[in-house]
């Protein structure tokens, strides 16, 4: 078992990050992505589809959860899998929390299976833009 | 109008993407990748040029992109994806399931390298919302 693998217990809480939704991050994730759909750049479409605003891409907020995997498995770290559920939009100028804790452990592979998620306080309750998602990360 | 489901099992046309510097420079800082290397992620865009944008188009599909959100998205990584290499994205319609009022349209992506192998695997599960 590698060293990093070792040190990991289930259940352990691995990191958290937040990130302020900026309308010109989302812009530039619809120009870089290719995901040009107006739900994501035109309030008016996203009020017509019932949503008080601009929805940020579900991807939008998939990748930067991926992002803070990324950063807490480290250069000798890489990603293998991940499944997310989108469970609640995204609006811009929130701060949304990305995090992980560890729910298995896989020695003999050298992999270990998170839990993963984003959270958003929203008017006074916690809402769960991503939930009961996981992700595989292989540890150098 | 309703979601084709004889389309079940349709494979579209393949798409060669190639893995821009400039491109993947703008998606990592949008989604805050520090990192060097291309953002796992990243592979969300031959996906939808090979996947989302096919799927719109299919006048025998029938899928209005005003009725549609995203319900889950899966990646398998085989190895990172680099900058300058080319990939052949191809998608085909692994199932259309759920009730008449919410269907759930699901794609199958594979990302190929140059010498054919798969890079990466993608799910993207779509909710239809119809009869609105």
């Amino acid at each position: 078992m590698s060293a990093r693998l070792a040190e990991l217990s289930v259940g352990d809480h691995l990191f958290e990050v937040s990130r302020l939704v900026t309308r010109e991050d989302v812009k530039a994730y619809a120009d870089a992505s290719g995901d040009q759909n107006p739900l994501h750049q035109d309030d008016a479409v996203a009020r017509a589809a019932g949503f008080p605003g601009i929805v940020a891409h579900g991807m939008y907020t998939m990748g930067t959860l991926a992002s803070a995997i990324v950063a807490w498995a480290g250069s000798e770290g890489s990603l293998a899998r991940m499944r997310v559920q989108f469970r609640a939009p995204v609006f811009l100028n929130e701060t949304i929390v990305c995090g992980g804790s560890v729910r298995s452990i896989d020695a003999a592979s050298g992999t270990v299976v998170l839990d993963v998620w984003v959270r958003v306080e929203r008017g006074g309750a916690t809402e769960w833009p991503i939930r009961k998602s996981e992700a595989e990360v292989r540890l150098g | 109008m309703s979601l084709n489901e004889a389309l079940q099992g349709k494979a579209y046309p393949p798409v060669i993407f190639e893995i821009e510097e400039r491109r993947v420079r703008a998606f990592a800082a949008a989604v805050g990748h520090a990192g060097a290397g291309v953002p796992p992620t990243f592979a969300t865009a031959p996906e939808h040029a090979a996947g989302l944008t096919n799927v719109i188009a299919d006048a025998e599909l029938g899928l209005d992109l005003a009725k549609i959100l995203h319900g889950e998205q899966e990646y398998e990584w085989a190895r990172s994806m680099q900058v300058g290499e080319t990939l052949t994205a191809e998608t085909a319609i692994e199932s259309i399931r759920g009730r008449a009022s919410m269907r759930f349209l699901v794609l199958r992506t594979l990302l190929r390298d140059e010498a054919g192998e798969t890079v990466v695997a993608a799910r993207s599960t779509l909710i239809v919302r119809e009869g609105e």
